[in-house]
């Protein structure tokens, strides 16, 4: 009786008129999705190729090549609704440690895919969409990694919407990334900013004429000793000629005194920034997803209710995290549908509760009213 | 539009075989015939100002489109909306007849017999209490030192030795002697005079009573309390540090590797838990320390809105029941 009921389905899905039918449903539920609110920035956490291939008895690099397949048609969905960015966990640092012929076999889907990307490149061009590959490059093979610039930069004129491939990545690895290349750029100095204004020319005046005037104890000075000193040091670690003068003369002057200010003044263009200005925007300019929005919708299948090291960064204060009970292959439309109207909902319900919160939606909530 | 299913099998079977069954050209010819019309897709999620324009340009039959779209819109979020009001008022049932059912009756006798079958228990459990936005501050803070108390007591009973409590604004954290005092007062209603013993941590702070009695024969838990401060703000903080000592010439860029930075944050702020518990209708971090939930397992009791032990229970038989591959 399931197999006739099955058989039945099948063969009225798999008819070209049953086909028009399905596609044409697909089409009027996306576009009736983008009347509302539509996430940003959707990742995804494709999980459960492989245990997909394993209850269908397949190799498991084919259940990689479904996972594959459903991924294009998801971005398919997510560029229809007009979510900007899209980024996909292909291939975590971790997953060195499998079986090495399933690495093989993914390197080879992942070159395989993004030759074809490269060829017929008008598949991502049609949506607008550049590809852009996030992680730890150095771990890429050779030939792997000069078909991944290839399909970058066939895309890279595309601005509507991106494709963010991690691959080989983990969140962790793109946090110590980050917090590297911020000290990095902290270790550079300042260029010298090019104004008529020296700064020196300015102290002096002012301290000539406090020196004029009658006051013996200037306040002025007082405030930028700490700046003073810290120039002091960092000059002593970059110019090392005058360096231990430096810090001699400032041993041995009482504080206060203006000599030693006047002269770290006069090369205090060459300064390192002061590390307190480090702020969370300083960390977040690193990160691979830098220009990207914010994240909306963290999407993991397969019943896994872990992170697993992805978008950590970026998930963890009001991404909405969706974990699905469904394998990656088999998800699809009706099971992203859900997620997508979920979170329409709850953008709906707390546009409610504070009302000035998201402008975005404003639109939404005049259609839904 | 998706591929057809003929194109499909042609495609997959050209994959089995490396490659060779089909020529270039037929394989392009699959993707052009999945391919949306040159002026489809992602030209419509353009402003407001581009819709109008199109409509104008494109007529009657666009409009009517749109009013289609608008309206199935509304439908598809009218079933939904019944759907998920129904789910709620199922779940709301559900969670409260389990919770009758598993009612610890204060006794840790009967919360240790509901844990021993697990065949693993979290080494450190963690969970995210919210503020009320409505509420006055004070029973707020009353009603949170209350919960952590509770969930305190619990974990002690299921002999789980670490509990770290995320509480975004920090109140907790400024309460400390409170929460001890709290702490306390719950460990000797449960388990009378010959309770465990306790010490409340938080990052930057002196411990809790700072000085450790010896430990009792009953086990002791660690309370870690931890606030949004601790999170991405504590990674800039780092950084700053590092920063400065590089600039210092004390260490350079490349000796900042995930081990160290993994030390740093997992030593001063909050070792890697277990297990989140969440007591929110849906999976939202609200700025947990993003470097330490890495391999947490997240549980969340869906459409749950109460603080409850029958929330505890279900995230430690789950946490039982979950599997680590790492990657593998």
């Amino acid at each position: 009786m399931a197999d006739t009921v099955s058989l039945l389905r099948r063969l009225i899905l798999e008819s070209p008129p049953g086909e028009w039918a399905v596609n044409q449903l697909r089409e009027l539920l996306i576009g009736a999705l983008k009347q509302g609110p539509i996430p940003q920035h959707v990742a995804f956490e494709m999980d459960g190729n492989r245990r997909y291939a394993r209850s269908r008895r397949m190799e498991t690099v084919e259940g990689h090549h479904r996972g594959f397949e459903a991924l294009a048609k998801i971005m398919e969905i997510c560029y229809k609704c007009g979510v900007k960015v899209v980024t996909v966990y292909a291939f975590s640092i971790e997953n060195f440690n499998r079986p090495k012929y399933e690495v093989e076999g993914l390197m080879q889907l992942a070159k395989v895919k993004l030759e074809q990307l490269t060829t017929y490149g008008d598949i991502l061009d049609r949506y607008g969409a550049c590809v852009r590959i996030l992680g730890q490059r150095e771990l890429i093979r050779d030939d792997v990694l000069e078909v991944m610039d290839k399909a970058v930069a066939r895309t890279k004129h595309n601005n509507k919407a991106v494709l963010n491939i991690c691959f080989p990545y983990t969140s962790r690895a793109e946090m110590t990334t980050a917090i590297r290349s911020t000290v990095q750029e902290f270790l550079s100095p300042t260029p010298p900013k090019n104004t008529p204004f020296s700064p020196s020319r300015i102290r002096q005046k002012i301290l000539s004429s406090q020196l004029d005037g009658r006051e013996p104890l200037p306040t002025i000075p007082d405030e930028p000793l700490d700046g003073g000193e810290y120039e002091d040091k960092d000059s002593y670690e970059d110019k090392d000629p005058y360096g231990d003068e430096d810090v001699s003369s400032s041993a041995t002057l009482p504080p206060g005194s203006p000599e030693p200010r006047l002269r770290s003044g006069s090369y205090g263009s060459a300064t390192l920034p002061n590390p307190d200005n480090i702020t969370v925007d300083t960390i977040e300019r690193h990160i691979y997803t830098a220009n990207d929005p914010p994240l909306d919708i963290f999407v993991r299948t397969s019943g896994v209710e872990r992170l697993s090291d992805f978008m950590l960064w970026q998930c963890h204060q009001d991404t909405h995290i969706f974990f699905r009970k469904c394998l990656w292959p088999d998800f699809d439309l009706k099971d992203f549908i859900w997620v997508l109207l979920e979170w329409q909902w709850r953008q709906k319900q707390s546009d409610r509760e504070n009302p000035s919160s998201r402008s975005r939606n404003s639109k939404a909530r005049s259609m839904m009213e | 539009m998706p591929i057809s299913v003929r194109d499909t099998k042609a495609y997959r079977a050209d994959e089995r075989h490396g490659h060779a069954l089909l020529t270039e050209a037929q394989r392009q010819a699959i993707f052009k015939a999945s391919l949306p019309a040159p002026n489809d897709g992602p030209a419509g999620m353009n402003s407001k100002g581009a819709h109008v324009q199109r409509r104008s340009r494109l007529g009657v039959r666009r409009f009517l489109k749109n009013q289609v779209f608008v309206f199935v819109f509304a439908l598809m979020h009218g079933i939904f909306s019944l759907y998920i009001k129904s789910r709620q008022t199922w779940h709301g049932v559900a969670y409260q007849i389990s919770s009758i059912l598993y009612y610890h009756h204060a006794t840790p006798q009967y919360i240790r017999r509901d844990v021993e079958g697990l065949n693993k228990k979290p080494k450190h459990l963690s969970a995210i209490l919210k503020t009320e936005v409505d509420h006055r501050a004070k029973t707020d803070v009353d009603r949170l030192i209350e919960e952590t108390a509770e969930l305190a007591t619990w974990c002690a009973c299921a002999e789980i030795p670490m509990l770290s409590i995320y509480e975004k604004s920090g109140v907790l954290k400024k309460h400390m002697p409170r929460v001890y005092e709290a702490v306390i007062q719950k460990f000797t209603f449960y388990f009378g005079a010959e309770h465990p013993t306790l010490s409340v941590t938080s990052p930057h702070r002196d411990d809790f009573p700072t000085r450790m009695l010896e430990e009792s024969k009953h086990g002791h838990l660690q309370l870690h309390l931890i606030s949004y401060q601790d999170g991405r703000e504590s990674i800039v903080d780092l950084t700053r540090t590092l920063a400065d000592m590089s600039q210092r010439g004390k260490i350079s860029p490349r000796d900042i590797s995930q081990e160290l930075i993994d030390a740093e944050l997992s030593e001063g702020i909050l070792p890697e838990p277990d297990l989140l518990i969440l007591f929110t209708p849906y999976v939202e971090l609200s700025g947990y320390p993003p470097w330490q939930i890495r391999l947490t397992e997240i549980f969340c009791l869906q459409d749950n809105e109460t603080f409850g032990y029958q929330v505890f229970l279900r995230a430690l038989r789950n946490f039982a029941s979950a599997q680590m591959r790492r990657g593998k």
